[in-house]
């Protein structure tokens, strides 16, 4: 696998899987558990699609499944990010918008950089990163500007259709002029 | 342009903790142990698969999934003490969805119209059960899924269909805004006519 199964149209699907200090795991639950979905960090980085955070406890064994048991040492945080255009630029402005809560984050996690921001951070993410197997985007030629702008431009389309019937060519024409700015 | 926020249709987001969901996406995040032979096929049918488009025709018509992922941790980055240097036994694979609509509808669909690409992508798996009957299956996904601590859509309200519709729409309207301004009134009439028709499906 290399970084470019990491791509899909201009997307790019970064994972980082960072141990959690002993002890912290439940501090650090609750803080991301605690963040207001509607004020979210991730809301910070206008490239982000999606994203996630998942506090893995353990793998899931099952004798009964054949495989000798293999238990994780620690707890581990995974952050996943589905994004518009290159990784490195993407992480530059996470480690500086995203600091404040960085620290609350990557900071309870094994060797985060003391001052989790800016260069140090982006190299601990990238240490850090899990390259894809398969990385599948529905729209990867769409970033989350367009989408939102489409998303918008729908409405405004099915809205102007309803008010415009009935209306003569020329009124049509300079509604639409107004409406779409054509 | 209008300011408006998008409509949101109905929330459809529904069979999941509540950390998994914002607006109408839903994150599913499940970890399997991969067999031993799993370790060198996987790497192989992930890379056929993305240079055959054809293979994810139907991942594409199903239409509820934005963004997935499937990843394999051979082995987790050393980050020193307290961490152990200590090498995984097994391969994992993690493997996460951003979709929309209900948890066991997504698995329902996944497990009858993806029936083979499961079997491909999770055959070599520990106690993967097969995609069918879904009961099972379903077991195994909640056996091996993890509950997010936080999660975040851009664009909460929109479904899949409703963010393809909107693309649609975009590039279709594009031709008539850059032309409208230099058409006659009946011209224009009658292309706005044409445009409707064909992005019809999409409004």
């Amino acid at each position: 696998m290399s970084s470019q199964d990491n791509v899909n149209g201009q997307a790019y699907g970064f994972q980082s899987m960072t141990p959690i200090e002993p002890g912290k795991e439940g501090e650090l639950r609750a803080y991301l558990e605690g963040l207001d979905i509607d004020d979210s960090p991730f809301g910070k980085l206008p490239r982000t699609h999606m994203g996630r955070f998942v506090i893995v406890k353990d793998f899931y064994n099952d004798p009964s499944w054949g495989q000798k048991e293999e238990h994780l040492d620690l707890q581990y945080l995974i952050f996943t990010s589905n994004l518009d255009g290159d990784i490195d630029s993407y992480l530059d402005e996470l480690c500086e918008v995203m600091a404040p809560e960085a620290r609350e984050i990557w900071g309870r996690c094994v060797g985060c950089p003391e001052n989790p921001k800016g260069a140090a951070l982006k190299a601990y993410l990238k240490h850090n990163q899990i390259d894809c197997g398969f990385f599948y985007a529905a729209y990867g030629t769409a970033t989350v500007p367009e989408v939102k702008a489409a998303l918008r431009q729908r409405d405004q389309m099915i809205a102007f259709a309803t008010r415009s019937q009935g209306l003569s060519p020329d009124e049509l024409q300079e509604a639409f002029a107004a409406e779409f700015g054509a | 342009m209008s300011a408006r926020a998008p409509s949101a249709g109905p929330v459809t987001a529904t069979g999941t903790a509540s950390h998994n969901v914002h607006g109408q996406a839903i994150a599913i995040t499940v970890f399997s142990t991969v067999k031993w032979w799993g370790k060198p096929i996987l790497p192989a049918l992930f890379a056929v698969t993305k240079r055959v488009p054809k293979l994810t025709d139907t991942l594409v018509q199903l239409s509820f999934i934005h963004f997935a992922r499937w990843s394999l941790v051979k082995q987790i980055p050393y980050n020193g003490p307290p961490q152990s240097k200590r090498k995984l036994r097994y391969t994992h694979m993690y493997f996460e969805s951003n979709f929309n609509g209900g948890w066991e509808e997504y698995i329902d669909a996944f497990s009858q119209i993806l029936t083979d690409g499961m079997a491909a992508f999770w055959g070599s798996s520990y106690g993967f059960p097969k995609a069918l009957p879904t009961a099972p299956f379903k077991k195994y996904i909640q056996n091996n899924e993890i509950e997010a601590s936080h999660y975040y859509s851009a664009y909460p309200e929109a479904t899949i269909t409703m963010v393809k519709a909107a693309l649609d729409v975009d590039a279709k309207l594009a031709a008539l805004k850059r032309n409208a301004a230099k058409m006659e009134p009946e011209a224009f009439a009658a292309a706005y006519e044409r445009f409707l028709t064909d992005a019809q499906r999409s409004l």
